[in-house]
Formats: C-alpha cells, sequence, structure tokens
C-alpha cells in the first residue's frame, strides 16, 4: 500500500509542477523555467527546516513567496519579448539555477554532523517528515491538500474576468492591448502565480524524498512541466492532472518493467502523442 | 476632441501617412476615405499607438497622447474595430465583452479585486444591454469563432463599446456586408452618435460614408487632399481623379 | 595581459562551433519561425555516427571521421524534420516546440545507451601542431576548427546567395504564402533546410569532438543553451548575427573560464544573454524580412 501512497505522492508534486506552467501556457508563453522555481523552493523549505528549525507549513509559505518574487523577477526582462524567445531565456535561466546550486555550499554543524547543501553533492537529510512521525499515507495527505488548494485556486482564476483576460492574451495580443488590457502587468502576473505554486512544489518533493541535488532539476524536469499541460490541454486544470497520472502513473511505473529502455520511450512518446494529437487530451479550449 | 497635427508615419522609404493635418470635432461623425494603400489604417494604428508616429502630434482632448502605450489609450477613451475581425474566437460572445470592459469608470466603479476576481454577476446590468444593442443576447454563450460574418462584425463593435469611449475608431465596418447589414449599420452608428460616442469612419463603402458622416477627409499616398461635407466630397475633382483616375463619373 | 589575449584568441577560434550551432538554430527560425530544440542534439549524434567509421576502419583518418558525421548530421536532420515538422499541422506551435524536445530526449538517450555512458574519444588533426609568436601561441587544432567553420559558412552563403535553392529557402522565410503561390514547394525547402543544418551541425559537432578530445552526452544540454544563446544575441533569422555572436559567447566564456574557472563561467554566459534581453532584445543584428 506504501507503494500506492509514495506514487500518489509523485503524482501530487508534479501536478503542482504542471500546474505551474499551465497558468503560463494560458497566456501563450512557454516557460521552461519552472524547474528553476522549483529547484528554489525545495532548496529554500529544506535550509529553514534543516538549518533553521521552522515547521514545514511556514517554510513552504517562505517557498511560495521566493519562487513568487524571483519569477516576477525574471518575467518582467523576459516577458518584454516574443514568445519563442522566452523560450530560450527560460531554458538559460532554469540551467542558470542548476549551475548555482551545483556551486552552492551552505552547511552547519548539528551535533557532530554537517547538515546543508554541499554543492555537486546535494542536499541531504531532509528529515522533518520521518523526525516528526509522520506516516507516507500522511505525507500524502498533506501533499495533496496543496495540489486540491492550488487546483482550487486556478479553477476559480478561469471562471474570473482574470482567467478570460489570461485566455485573451493568449488568443491575441494586439486586440488585447486594443480593448485596454496591459499584457506585461497580466504576463508578468502569472509567471509570478506559476513561480509561487512551483515553490511550493519544490518545498514538498525536496521534504518526501529527503535528498535533492542539482540534477534534480534539470531540462528534463523543465519538460515536464510544460509538457503535462501541453499533453493534459488547455481547456481546464483537470487536463494537466490527467496527463501526470497517464505520464508518471500509467507510463512510468506500467513501463518499469522496461529497465533502462524506460528512458528511451520518454522522448519517442512524447514525440509520438504530439503527432498523434497536437491539441493535448482534453483539447486546447483556444488555438494550440 | 482629437486633432492630429503634421501627422507622419513612415516604414522606412514608404511614406504611409505624410504630415496629416485633421481636426474631429465632439459629437461628429467624421469620415476619412481614399483609394487603398492611402493611409487610413495606418492612421487608426498611429492614433491607437500601435506604431509611434515618425513625426506631429496627436492630441486627444487636448492631451498629447506620445506618452501613453495603447492600452492606456483605450482607458483614456480611445476605442477602435479591426478591418479584418480580431475577436477571441474560443471565448464566448460575453467574454469577448467581459475582458474588454477597461474604461477609467469600470475601474473606478469595482473594487480591484472584484473587478478580476468576481464572477459573472457583477457585470450582467453592464453587458446585458451591450448584447441588446448588437442584436447577440440570443448567441451570448455562443464561441466568437462560430458566429457567422455579420454577427462577427456586431460583436467586434460591441467589444470596442464595452470600453464606454469617448472615441471610437470604426476601420472598415462594412466591408462584406450587403444592403441591409449596410443599413443596421448606419441606424447603429446614428444611435451610438446620440449617446455621445464621437465617431470616425474610415471606409470604403460610399454608401454607408456618404449616407451617415457630417464631414468627409480624402487620403491619397498619405496626404490630405480634400476636406468637406459629403456634397463637396462628391464633387471635388481632386477626389474624383484620385478614385476614378480622371474619368467623369 | 598575454593570458587575457590568449583566452581571447583561443575562445574566439572556438566560437566558431557554437556560430555553426548558432546558424543552425536561426536558419531553421528564419525559414519556419519555429525553434528546432533538438538541434545541438542532433548535432552531437552526428558526431557519434562519425564514429562509426572508425568501427568500420579501424586506422581511418580523422577527415574520414568528420565526413561521416558530416553525413550523420544530415541524416539526424532529416529525422528530426520528417519525425517533428512534417506531420504536425505547423499553426500548433506548442505541438512542434514538445516535439523537438521529445527528440531532444530521444537522441540523447540513444546515444548514452549505445556508448553505455562512456565518453568517447575523438580523434583531432593537427593537435601537435602548434604555431608560435613569442609566448602566444596558436593551437594547430583550433586553428583547423576555424578554419572548416569558416569554410562551411562560406559554403552556406554560396548556397543561400548564388543558388535557386537558396533563393526559395530566403523567399519563403520573408512571405512563405507567396512564395507558395510562386510555386515553391514549402516541404521541400523545409525539408532541405534541415538537411543542410544537420550537415551543418554534424561537422559543428564533430569539431566540438575534436578539439575538446572527447565526445559525451553530457554536451548536449549546455549545447544548447549556448546555441540558443548564440541565437538570440545574434538576433533570431540573422546568420550574420548567429557568426558574431557565436564567435563574442566563445571569447567571452573561455576569458571568464581563465579568471573564474569551469563551474561558474556558464553562470556568466546565462548573464550575459539577460544583459541581451533587457538591454537589446532585438539581437545585434535586427531579424531580416518583416514578417511580424
Amino acid at each position: 500500500m506504501d507503494f500506492y501512497f509514495g506514487l500518489a505522492q509523485i503524482i501530487g508534486v508534479h501536478t503542482l509542477l504542471g500546474l505551474s506552467a499551465y497558468i503560463l501556457l494560458l497566456t501563450g508563453q512557454v516557460s521552461l523555467a519552472q524547474a528553476g522555481f522549483y529547484a528554489i523552493g525545495a532548496y529554500v523549505a529544506g535550509m529553514l527546516t534543516v538549518l533553521g528549525g521552522w515547521h514545514l507549513v511556514p517554510a513552504l509559505g517562505a517557498s511560495a513567496v521566493c519562487g513568487a518574487a524571483v519569477a516576477c523577477a525574471v518575467g518582467f526582462p523576459a516577458l518584454r519579448v516574443k514568445g519563442l524567445m522566452l523560450v530560450i531565456a527560460t531554458l538559460a535561466f532554469g540551467e542558470g539555477v542548476r549551475l548555482f546550486f551545483f556551486n552552492f555550499d551552505y552547511q552547519i554543524a548539528k551535533g557532530d554532523l554537517k547538515v546543508g547543501p554541499l554543492g555537486g553533492e546535494g542536499f541531504r537529510q531532509i528529515r522533518f517528515f520521518p523526525e516528526n512521525g509522520w506516516s507516507t499515507f500522511e505525507v500524502m495527505l498533506f501533499i495533496w491538500v496543496f495540489v486540491a488548494g492550488a487546483m482550487a485556486l486556478l479553477w476559480w482564476f478561469d471562471r474570473s474576468r482574470y482567467g478570460t483576460v489570461l485566455r485573451a492574451v493568449g488568443e491575441d495580443e494586439l486586440a488585447a492591448q486594443s480593448v485596454g488590457i496591459n499584457l506585461t502587468a497580466v504576463k508578468v502576473s502569472a509567471m509570478t502565480v506559476g513561480g509561487a505554486i512551483a515553490g511550493v512544489g519544490g518545498g514538498l518533493y525536496a521534504h518526501y524524498t529527503t535528498h535533492i541535488e542539482h540534477s534534480s532539476f534539470n531540462i528534463l524536469v523543465a519538460t515536464f512541466a510544460i509538457a503535462y499541460p501541453i499533453v493534459g490541454g488547455l481547456r481546464s486544470v483537470f487536463g494537466t492532472l490527467l496527463a501526470v497520472i497517464f505520464v508518471q502513473g500509467f507510463l512510468i511505473e506500467g513501463l518499469r518493467f522496461l529497465g533502462d529502455w524506460r528512458n528511451l520511450l520518454f522522448g519517442a512518446l512524447i514525440v509520438l502523442a504530439m503527432n498523434l494529437r497536437p491539441s493535448g487530451f482534453l483539447g486546447t479550449g483556444r488555438r494550440a | 476632441m482629437l486633432e492630429l497635427r503634421s501627422l507622419s508615419r513612415h516604414f522606412g522609404g514608404v511614406r504611409a501617412v505624410d504630415g496629416l493635418d485633421l481636426t474631429v470635432q465632439e459629437g461628429q461623425i467624421f469620415g476619412l476615405i481614399g483609394p487603398n494603400g492611402s493611409g487610413k489604417s495606418t492612421t487608426v494604428n498611429v492614433i491607437t499607438g500601435l506604431f509611434a508616429p515618425t513625426a506631429g502630434s496627436i492630441l486627444f482632448r487636448g492631451q498629447d497622447l506620445a506618452a501613453l502605450p495603447t492600452h492606456r489609450r483605450l482607458r483614456a477613451g480611445i476605442a477602435r474595430t479591426f478591418q479584418n475581425i480580431r475577436l477571441f474566437g474560443q471565448l464566448s460572445v460575453w467574454q469577448n465583452l467581459w475582458v474588454a470592459q477597461n474604461s477609467a469608470e469600470d475601474q473606478a466603479r469595482q473594487g480591484f479585486f472584484t473587478r478580476w476576481l468576481g464572477g459573472q454577476r457583477g457585470v450582467r446590468d453592464e453587458i446585458g444591454p451591450l448584447l441588446e444593442f448588437s442584436g447577440l443576447a440570443h448567441k451570448r454563450d455562443e464561441l466568437a469563432a462560430n458566429l457567422a460574418f455579420g454577427e462577427q462584425r456586431r460583436l467586434e463593435l460591441a467589444r470596442a463599446l464595452a470600453a464606454k469611449p469617448r472615441l471610437l475608431l470604426l476601420d472598415e465596418p462594412a466591408a462584406g456586408m450587403n444592403s441591409e447589414e449596410i443599413g443596421q449599420l448606419r441606424d447603429r452608428i446614428l444611435k451610438l452618435r446620440e449617446r455621445g460616442v464621437t465617431i470616425l469612419l474610415v471606409e470604403h463603402v460610399m454608401e454607408l460614408v456618404m449616407g451617415v458622416t457630417d464631414r468627409i477627409a480624402v487620403l491619397n499616398f498619405g496626404q490630405k487632399i480634400a476636406e468637406g461635407t459629403p456634397a463637396e466630397i462628391q464633387a471635388h475633382p481632386a477626389v474624383r481623379k484620385a478614385y476614378l483616375g480622371g474619368e467623369k463619373a | 595581459m598575454l593570458d587575457f589575449l590568449q583566452s581571447l584568441s583561443d575562445g574566439l577560434l572556438f566560437g566558431s562551433t557554437y556560430a555553426l550551432i548558432g546558424i543552425g538554430f536561426t536558419l531553421v527560425f528564419g525559414v519556419m519561425h519555429k525553434i528546432n530544440m533538438a538541434y545541438a542534439a542532433a548535432s552531437i549524434g552526428g558526431a557519434y555516427s562519425g564514429l562509426l567509421v572508425l568501427k568500420v576502419m579501424a586506422a581511418a583518418p580523422p577527415a574520414l571521421v568528420f565526413f561521416g558525421a558530416f553525413l550523420g548530421g544530415g541524416v539526424a536532420g532529416a529525422l528530426v524534420y520528417v519525425t517533428c515538422f512534417h506531420f504536425i499541422p505547423l499553426r500548433s506551435p506548442l505541438a512542434t516546440l514538445m516535439s523537438t524536445v521529445g527528440m531532444l530526449l530521444l537522441i540523447d538517450e540513444i546515444v548514452v545507451h549505445v556508448t553505455n555512458g562512456m565518453p568517447q574519444n575523438y580523434p583531432a588533426m593537427f593537435d601537435d601542431v602548434m604555431l608560435r609568436a613569442g609566448e602566444f601561441t596558436l593551437r594547430g587544432d583550433l586553428l583547423l576548427v576555424f578554419g572548416v567553420a569558416v569554410l562551411c559558412m562560406a559554403a552556406l552563403m554560396l548556397l543561400l546567395y548564388r543558388t535557386r535553392l537558396g533563393l526559395a529557402t530566403r523567399a519563403v522565410s520573408q512571405q512563405p504564402v507567396a512564395a507558395r503561390l510562386c510555386g515553391i514547394r514549402l516541404e521541400r525547402v523545409n525539408a532541405t533546410t534541415f538537411i543542410i543544418t544537420g550537415l551543418l551541425g554534424g561537422i559543428a559537432g564533430a569539431l566540438i569532438g575534436a578539439s575538446v578530445g572527447t565526445l559525451s552526452p553530457l554536451l548536449t544540454t549546455p549545447l544548447t543553451v549556448k546555441g540558443l544563446i548564440v541565437t538570440v544575441i545574434g538576433g533570431l533569422g540573422s546568420i550574420p548575427g548567429a557568426i558574431v555572436a557565436g564567435l563574442l559567447v566563445g571569447g567571452f566564456e573561455n576569458v571568464l573560464q581563465m579568471y573564474r574557472g569551469v563551474t561558474e563561467r556558464d553562470l556568466y554566459v546565462m548573464l550575459l544573454l539577460f544583459v541581451f534581453l533587457t538591454f537589446r532584445p532585438g539581437g545585434i543584428f535586427a531579424p531580416r524580412g518583416g514578417r511580424d
């Protein structure tokens, strides 16, 4: 049973990752930076609970704030350029974050152990959950509270004027400008919300795996982040959830018997999926 | 209301608009006509801020527009329609109007939170009448991309009106319409004038222009070659020459 | 001062490979208005396929290996075209982007599988040749890299500006609809663009392998990022821009490596990108053709 709880944890965290890309995708912006905000959230939350002795919940709050702040800062220069340039800029940013953590050392002594991030070695011993006696089931529930919260938030956006404006910007920027929509404000706000969600996701990830390192936040993760909403379609948040369940649940677990060949299959399957159904599982709800 | 002073817009060597002087009084319906390529659409684009002028200035209600970006000009009271309709195809009719409610008045009326995160209920009183006016109430939830051509044109106009403009720039609204539709459009434009909207009408379809405008300016190669009442313009030899190449009408 | 000049010149010479990669990205963007994320991976894949020559003929001269990489790159380019651009409707930009990312992952994994994750030695030419001017040296192999790269760029320019195919390519990049109306077969131009950039990429990959001495799949991601940075700094769609930017990034990166070490070096390259994005988002040369 624990195995399924563990899988549900992974699905939950990846859904947060996907949702952070979803909101930006509504505005027509493809961002490969979400893994970067995810990484920042992970290290911030980890450091606060391990080095600062914080409880996890405020640590996650800090993750959200840090993710949001960095996203906002990155958004301003990056979103002033056209769509494809954004892909490149966010890719570069994501890789930059990964390289930063590859070089990042900050350790303190706790008893006779040294704890904290250690460059290429990574950040081990993020043991908030085990130290406080959380069971796998409880961790899973905890994660899903946040997932449900994020989905509810985005679903609410979708039904409000904000969500409609996001989609209008994604549809036709020129027309949106001409009816009075401030493009930069809208795009940066979406990026900020996405950064916050990714930050929380990263913080949760750090704590259920207990060990993070720079390679956990590479281009593959950045790809997963946007793949989920693209494959799931942009009509609703549930598409992203379905896509995560499909990829993580069915593909990764179901094809475990393939062993090493599994990695080969990811790329091939993405290519196949895009050829067969360019508009995603649930369709776009907007022009692809 | 609107004053263009020596307005110029060049694209490399092409002088799309060249030293244009124009004044539109409040409450007027002003027509802007000219052969294809004479600079009419470019003029509209410069007024709304999509292009910056190469020279000259634009004054709207006494205020120089140079510093204002496009979305701010909308809030200042200038709205436009597009020649090739640019609706938000995957949004419904209602949603197209909803996202366009960006006038200064609307911003003051509702708080930030309600305006952005509130639901549809708060704006029913505002959008309902717009739907009635454009005859689209029965298609409220239809995707804009699924509307018939004439309905799309009406939605384009309604969306411009959603912003409660003082000045409305219509870019060839009658293109592709039949006589009956043109008549309906004419009536709608006149009703808008009754409500106090000033209109700059860029158009090719003479049936509409001559029948609804107070004053007309004629462009050719980016320059104004004539200005006057519809009757004066119809008789003007330079206009005849520009359109018809010098033949007798 | 001498160290600085030495670093700079070595970096500039190596930067010619970045220029080739940048050209590949920028050419596809100019013609199809799309980014082929798999390009750098395909180039490295092409370079690896050059090594197949050594499997067949153990004492093959390096030039033959490079030629194998050249051809391998072309094949890889055609493959990416067919899987990512031929069937997917071009008005689904997200789908084509995702599928090129899929190909990037796939090619990477294939290389890892075939080589069991072990870095492979790559043959170099003239690596024992050193031209000296006092304390200042010019490595023979780097000079060759530079020379071959320049030759390729010249050949490409000849192709674009002196042949019918090149004319058709330029026409499509400026006005695709009008080009079709003039009878130009869009699919053929697109496919050929991919094959040509693939050939270029294969050479670039081989040159990189030759100057570094080994090839490893770990090269793929940094090369993709740097290649894209070069493309953006040079101006999306501008070939002269990609050339200048490639040399610039190569020189910049090497000088920074001298002062700050290898691990921090790449961070500074990213910073360079953001500086450009903030102050000159159009790149060094504004893109040609007023398409947007």
